[in-house]
C-alpha cells in the first residue's frame, strides 16, 4: 500500500515534469525531489527509497539523454548520480524529520495523558483531604465533647436528682399517716417533667453530634425570615418590643435546609428577646436586617439593645452547654453555629456590654438557578 | 416541746432540684424554704429555729462555697449540706474543713440527704441550746456590779478573801458579802462551778 502510494507520487511528479518540460532545462529536478520527500514523509524511509529508485529510472528513461532508453551517456552520469544522491538524502532527511515529529507528538500525547492522570489523582487526593478535614473537624468536636463530659453529667444529673428525690418523696407521701395522694401525684408529675427534660438533653446532644448533611434547597432568605418573625409575633407583642425589619440585601437566594436555617434565625431572635427582658433603663429594640457581603455572601444581622455579652464570654457562648441563663441548656448557639458552618457560612457576635449585641449570620449566596444545577453545587466544607 | 422540729433551707438554681428536695423534706414533716441564689438566701429574714442549709456548690453569681465563707464570716453557724455535680476532692476538703455536715454528689440517695438533714438539725439544736446557755450566763454576768465583777475575777483567780480585801483596801467582811452576791447572781453552787462558768464566759468573750 505504502509502495503503491509511493509509485503514485512518482507518477504525479512525472506528469508535472512532462508538463514543465518545454519551459525548463531540467524539469524533473524539483517535482521528483518533492515526490521523494513526500513519499518519505508520509510513508517512511522504505517507500522513500523506493521512490528514489523509481524516480531515477523514470528520470533516466524520460529526461536523460539518450531519451526513452534506460542507458546513461557518460557526460550525464555525474548529473544522474548527484540526483540520486540528493534524492536519497532528501528521502532520509524527510523520513528522519517525520519520525522525530512523530515521536515528539507521541511524547506530547504521553505528557498530556500523564498530566491528566496526575490531575485526576490530585483531585482524588484533594477530595480525600477534604473528607479528612471534615473528619478532623468532627473529631475536634468530639474532643471538645470529651472535655464537656462534666457538663453533660451535670445536665443529665440535675433532672435525675429531680426524678430520684421526687420518687423518694412520693413514696413517703403514700406511706405517711395520713396518706397524702395529692402530694404523691405532684411528685409523680415532677418525675415526668424531669424525665422529659433529661430526654431533651439527650435529643439535643444527638442533634449536635449528628453527622448528617442538611437537606438543602434553593430558598429565599427573606421569606424564611418573614416566616420566623410571624412565629414570634406573639412573643414580641407580649414583650412590648419595637421591631425593625430591614431586609435590604439584593442577593438573598441561598442553598439551605429551610428548617435548620429558620431554627438559627428563630434562635437568634429569641436570644435577643431574652437579652432585653431585664432592660428597663433603655429603649428595647430588636433589629433584624440583611445585607450583601463580599464575595457572594448575604448577612443576617440580629441586633438587640440588651445587656450585651462580656468579652470573655464571646467565644464561650458558642460552646455546648455554656449558658448565662439560669434555665438555659446552653445548646442554642452551639447548634446554630454548627448549622451555619454546615451551610458554608459562619455565625459571629459583636457586643458592647450594656448597650447590646449583634449576631451576624453569613451565608454564601446563590445567584442563579444554573449555579445550583452546575458542577459547583457542592459547597466547600468549612 | 415548744421548739419547732426544724426548718430546712434549700439553695439551688435548678427548679427541679429545689422542688424535689422541698417535697422530700415536707414528706418527713419538716418545714422547708427554697431559694434560687445565695443573694436571695442572704436577703431573707434570719430564722429563729433549728435549721440547716442544703446548698448547691455551683450557683450563678456567688458559689455555694462563697456563701459558706460569707456566713461563717458573719458568725452564722447554720450547718451546711453541700450538693455537687462532681466529686472534686480539694473542694470537698475545703468545705468540710469549714464545717460542712456532708458533701453529697448528685445524684444522691434520698435517704442520704434526709440523714444529713437530721444530723444538721441535731447539730443546730445543740448549737442553739449552747447559745441559749451562754446568753443566760452572759445575762447573769451583766447583772453584776463593776465591783462584784472585779471580786469575781479575783475569786476565780484563786485569791482568798483576806488578800482580795487587802487589794481593794476594804474589809474582809465586805468582800465576803460581795462574794456571796456573785455566787447568787451567777447561780453557782460552789467555787468550782463558778470557775467553770467563768471559763465558758471567757471562751465566749475571747474573740472580741
Amino acid at each position: 500500500m505504502r509502495y503503491l502510494r509511493s509509485t503514485l507520487w512518482v507518477g504525479g511528479a512525472l506528469a508535472l515534469a512532462l508538463v514543465l518540460a518545454p519551459y525548463l532545462p531540467y524539469p524533473f529536478l524539483f517535482p521528483f525531489l518533492a515526490c521523494v520527500m513526500a513519499s518519505a514523509w508520509f510513508d517512511g524511509i522504505g517507500p522513500g527509497l523506493f521512490a528514489v529508485l523509481l524516480s531515477s529510472a523514470v528520470v533516466d528513461y524520460f529526461f536523460i539523454p539518450p531519451v526513452h532508453r534506460f542507458a546513461i551517456s557518460l557526460p550525464e552520469l555525474p548529473y544522474m548520480l548527484s540526483f540520486v544522491l540528493f534524492a536519497v538524502l532528501a528521502a532520509w532527511l524527510s523520513a528522519a524529520r517525520r519520525s522525530a515529529e512523530a515521536s515528539l507528538r507521541q511524547a506530547r500525547d504521553q505528557l498530556e495523558r500523564r498530566v491528566e492522570d496526575r490531575t485526576s489523582e490530585l483531585r482524588r487526593t484533594n477530595e480525600a483531604l477534604r473528607a479528612a478535614q471534615a473528619e478532623l473537624a468532627h473529631a475536634t468536636r468530639v474532643m471538645t465533647m470529651g472535655e464537656i463530659v462534666v457538663s453533660i453529667a451535670h445536665e443529665v444529673s440535675q433532672p435525675l436528682v429531680g426524678v430520684l428525690t421526687n420518687a423518694g418523696a412520693g413514696l413517703r407521701w403514700l406511706e405517711s399517716d395520713p396518706q397524702d395522694v395529692s402530694e404523691a401525684r405532684a411528685a409523680l408529675q415532677r418525675i415526668l417533667r424531669d424525665g422529659n427534660r433529661a430526654r431533651d438533653v439527650l435529643a439535643q446532644l444527638r442533634a449536635l453530634m449528628r453527622k448528617a448533611e442538611p437537606k438543602k434547597s434553593l430558598l429565599d432568605l427573606h421569606v424564611a425570615i418573614a416566616e420566623v418573625t410571624t412565629v414570634v409575633q406573639g412573643e414580641l407583642a407580649r414583650e412590648e418590643l419595637s421591631v425593625q425589619l430591614d431586609l435590604g440585601a439584593r442577593g438573598h437566594r441561598v442553598l439551605a435546609d429551610r428548617v435548620q436555617l429558620e431554627q438559627v434565625v428563630l434562635n437568634l431572635i429569641l436570644n435577643a428577646i431574652e437579652a432585653m427582658r431585664g432592660a428597663v433603663d433603655r429603649p428595647r429594640e430588636l433589629r433584624i436586617s440583611t445585607r450583601d457581603g463580599e464575595p457572594a455572601e448575604v448577612g443576617v444581622w440580629v441586633e438587640d439593645s440588651g445587656g450585651g455579652v462580656a468579652p470573655e464570654d464571646r467565644e464561650r457562648i458558642f460552646e455546648p452547654f455554656f449558658t448565662t441563663k439560669p434555665e438555659g441548656l446552653g445548646m442554642g448557639l452551639a447548634i446554630s453555629r454548627r448549622i451555619a458552618e454546615a451551610h458554608g457560612g459562619r455565625l459571629t457576635v459583636t457586643s458592647a456590654p450594656g448597650r447590646g449585641s449583634r449576631f451576624e449570620l453569613w451565608l454564601p449566596v446563590t445567584r442563579s438557578a444554573q449555579e445550583v444545577c452546575g458542577p459547583e453545587r457542592v459547597t466547600p466544607l468549612g | 416541746m415548744s421548739e419547732p422540729r426544724g426548718i430546712v433551707c434549700v439553695v439551688d438554681d435548678d427548679e427541679s432540684v429545689r422542688e424535689a428536695i422541698a417535697s422530700l423534706v415536707r414528706s418527713v414533716r419538716l418545714d422547708v424554704r427554697t431559694f434560687e441564689s445565695a443573694q436571695e438566701f442572704l436577703a431573707a429574714e434570719p430564722l429563729d429555729a433549728p435549721s440547716c442549709l442544703v446548698l448547691d456548690v455551683r450557683l450563678p453569681g456567688s458559689s455555694g462555697l462563697d456563701l459558706q465563707r460569707d456566713l461563717r464570716a458573719a458568725g452564722a453557724t447554720v450547718p451546711i449540706i453541700f450538693l455537687t455535680g462532681y466529686g472534686d476532692v480539694p473542694m470537698t476538703v475545703r468545705a468540710m474543713r469549714a464545717g460542712a455536715i456532708e458533701f453529697l454528689i448528685k445524684p444522691f440517695r434520698d435517704q442520704e440527704l434526709l440523714d444529713a438533714i437530721q444530723q444538721g438539725l441535731e447539730r443546730s439544736r445543740t448549737e442553739r441550746r449552747e447559745q441559749a446557755e451562754l446568753a443566760e450566763l452572759q445575762r447573769r454576768f451583766e447583772s453584776l456590779t463593776p465591783r462584784e465583777r472585779q471580786v469575781m475575777a479575783e475569786v476565780v483567780a484563786g485569791l482568798p478573801n483576806k488578800k482580795i480585801a487587802a487589794g481593794f483596801g476594804t474589809s474582809e467582811a465586805t468582800i465576803k458579802l460581795q462574794r456571796g452576791q456573785v455566787m447568787q447572781k451567777m447561780q453557782a453552787g460552789s467555787l468550782a462551778e463558778l470557775v467553770r462558768l467563768a471559763a465558758r464566759l471567757g471562751d465566749w468573750r475571747a474573740p472580741e
